[in-house]
């Protein structure tokens, strides 16, 4: 028998993913469209955490920040009518991404936890901000947008975002500059030795990562109707790229959807149950990962060879 | 400036310093733990939590004193301390530092929501000490007073223990280098399970007093430690001094920061301190430069 080569595999689970995409939303309930849309929420907060912080090791809690920012400014711009919504949208993430740009010449010296820290402290700072700064946004009150009849365009567009996502992680991933960024992750000191500069490369990885949360933001500002600063720049959007990152397997570019899938149906039955249970769900799974299964659900199908050998990313 | 602006400034800067008390006990014990085990302990702050609901179930079901009610649960906190590290943070050790941060992150997530769904968002406070004392001209509450000298004692027999008992010593030479305080004979796992029972012993402790003096919610956690990482990031990592002054001076800012603006405003101190330590000084006022 014939191996098909990996490309070749995704390519054809992407078309299929695409289809899906199309075609799940003339057929699903209302419900079966927000969970949808949720899946894949969490795989774009996912794949992108997983580009900076799976792949270099530098660990953001900021991913609450990008969203927040997103969803403020997908929210004001709608609100004012000043642009086509999806136009809105990429600006959302344009902004988000700028603000990393001008954050990451600072903090992305920083190394380990105290990039950690910082990014958490950033992310607060920008909720604070955000809730006193009044005359922009609203404070406290928050910002209500319009009622829509049909989900069908949200969920559209949160599905081209998600394959998006995942298809600049795969690129990345797979390219050299992938290759560089794991080996700031393996040792920056060596890497940088090699002449890989390191700080250019971390850089590019954290605004092109901070670009997808701050879509994903605005995309959920107008699907959700009503946001407000503790909604929004809530640390669970962090905690929930992060558990569903390090359950499907940290580094890996497939994990973040195996992840971000399986957590959110977990969740969604959990939520049904009881709505307070989602933080003992998502603290003891991220616990019980890394003490039982670190590698996460991909180094799990791997040890069994039921996936081809990865490079240990 | 009016006498009566000077008299204010005053007590700010008193009810600051109070408040920067308790912070020390917290923030020191969290210095303990980073400085001795290299691990960023996220679930400090849930710790801390704990031992102010600890405190707080303690008074509320037995009707023990809570001043007393402190004593138990310091004893518990050591216990699930040292039981932490054995079962959970030990496997980390040789791993990236990475994992055990992600580690103390998923603990601080699950602690916080099983806290939440035991006792609800709500929040409660303990009576006790209603009164005030009068200092010359300045009125202080009464059971700030007690809590924050009851901090400041504990933290000054901490600094006691690390400094004048052997096995104080022991832990100072685990933190200086593991490997090498190994080869000298010491029990380095053992040392590091009773340092983290002795910093989560603080959380506790801190937590009670805190409790005391201030309502509290299973959500507190994520406020304090915010603030200790931004008093141990301005002492300096490891530094026990620092960590020291760094909260009598975070306290110190954070009254000031609400007395002259508004109190949202004065919340964001600590992580306007952490960023602007950390981008301008990154070890700190006390902490040897890398």
């Amino acid at each position: 028998m014939t191996r098909v080569s990996a490309g070749k595999v995704y390519a054809l689970v992407l078309i299929l993913a695409i289809g899906w995409l199309i075609w799940f939303p003339s057929v699903a309930p209302a419900y079966g469209i927000s969970l949808g849309l949720t899946v894949l929420l969490v795989i774009v907060l996912a794949a992108s955490w997983n580009l900076i912080s799976g792949y270099t090791g530098y660990v953001s809690f900021g991913h609450a920040g990008f969203f927040g920012v997103g969803s403020y400014t997908g929210a004001l711009l709608i609100v004012h009518d000043t642009l086509p919504w999806w136009t809105a949208m990429m600006v959302a993430g344009l902004v988000s991404s700028l603000i990393a740009a001008l954050i990451g010449y600072p903090t992305l010296r920083l190394r380990g936890p105290y990039f950690a820290i910082t990014m958490f402290a950033l992310s607060e700072l920008a909720r604070i901000v955000t809730t006193n700064w009044t005359s922009l946004t609203g404070g406290g009150q928050g910002v209500y947008l319009p009622i829509l009849q049909d989900d069908t365009p949200n969920f559209l567009a949160m599905g081209i975002l998600a394959v998006a996502a995942v298809v600049v992680s795969y690129c990345i991933g797979t390219s050299a500059i992938g290759l560089r960024l794991l080996a700031i992750r393996e040792d920056e000191q060596a890497a940088s030795a090699l002449g890989i500069r390191t700080t250019a490369y971390k850089h590019a990885a954290f605004v092109v990562s901070s670009f997808f949360p701050g879509v994903a933001g605005a995309i959920y500002a107008r699907q959700i109707g009503y946001i407000e600063p503790s909604s929004v720049f809530a640390t669970v959007w962090s905690i929930r790229a992060i558990a569903a990152t390090m359950l499907g397997g940290h580094g890996t570019f497939l994990g973040p959807i195996a992840g971000a899938i399986a957590l959110t149906l977990v969740s969604e039955a959990v939520w049904a149950e009881n709505p307070f249970l989602y933080q003992v769900v998502f603290g003891g799974l991220i616990v019980l990962v890394l003490l039982v299964m670190p590698g996460g659900i991909m180094r799990l199908l791997e040890d069994r060879g039921w996936t081809r050998p990865s490079r240990r990313l | 400036m009016s006498d009566q602006l000077l008299l204010n400034i005053a007590q700010v800067v008193i009810s600051g310093l109070l408040l920067g008390g308790v912070y020390a006990l917290f923030a020191t014990g969290l210095n303990l733990i980073v400085g001795v085990m290299r691990v960023i302990n996220l679930a400090h702050g849930e710790l801390m939590m704990l031992g102010a609901y600890t405190t707080f179930w303690l008074s509320t079901l037995t009707g023990l004193n809570p001043l007393v009610a402190i004593i138990p649960t310091v004893l518990i906190l050591f216990l699930g301390g040292t039981l932490l590290e054995r079962f959970l943070l030990e496997r980390t050790i040789r791993q990236p530092m990475l994992s055990a941060l992600l580690l103390t992150f998923g603990l601080s997530t699950l602690f916080m929501g099983v806290a939440l769904n035991l006792w609800t968002a709500d929040f409660r406070s303990i009576v006790y000490l209603s009164g005030s004392v009068q200092i010359g001209a300045l009125v202080v509450s009464q059971v700030r007073l007690i809590g924050s000298a009851i901090a400041l004692t504990l933290t000054a027999a901490s600094f006691w223990f690390l400094r004048s008992t052997r096995f104080g010593k022991s832990i100072r030479a685990t933190a200086q280098h593991a490997d090498v305080a190994e080869a000298c004979g010491i029990d380095v796992a053992f040392v590091r399970r009773v340092t983290f029972g002795l910093g989560s012993a603080q959380a506790a402790a801190a937590g009670s007093l805190a409790a005391l003096m201030f309502s509290f919610s299973p959500e507190m956690g994520q406020i304090y430690i915010a603030k200790a990482f931004a008093i141990i990031v301005l002492g300096g990592l490891g530094s026990f001094v620092g960590a020291f002054l760094g909260a009598l001076a975070l306290g110190l800012a954070e009254t000031l920061a609400a007395y002259f603006t508004t109190a949202q405003l004065a919340d964001g101190v600590p992580y306007v301190v952490l960023v602007l330590v950390l981008l301008l000084r990154p070890s700190g006022l006390f902490g040897a430069p890398e």
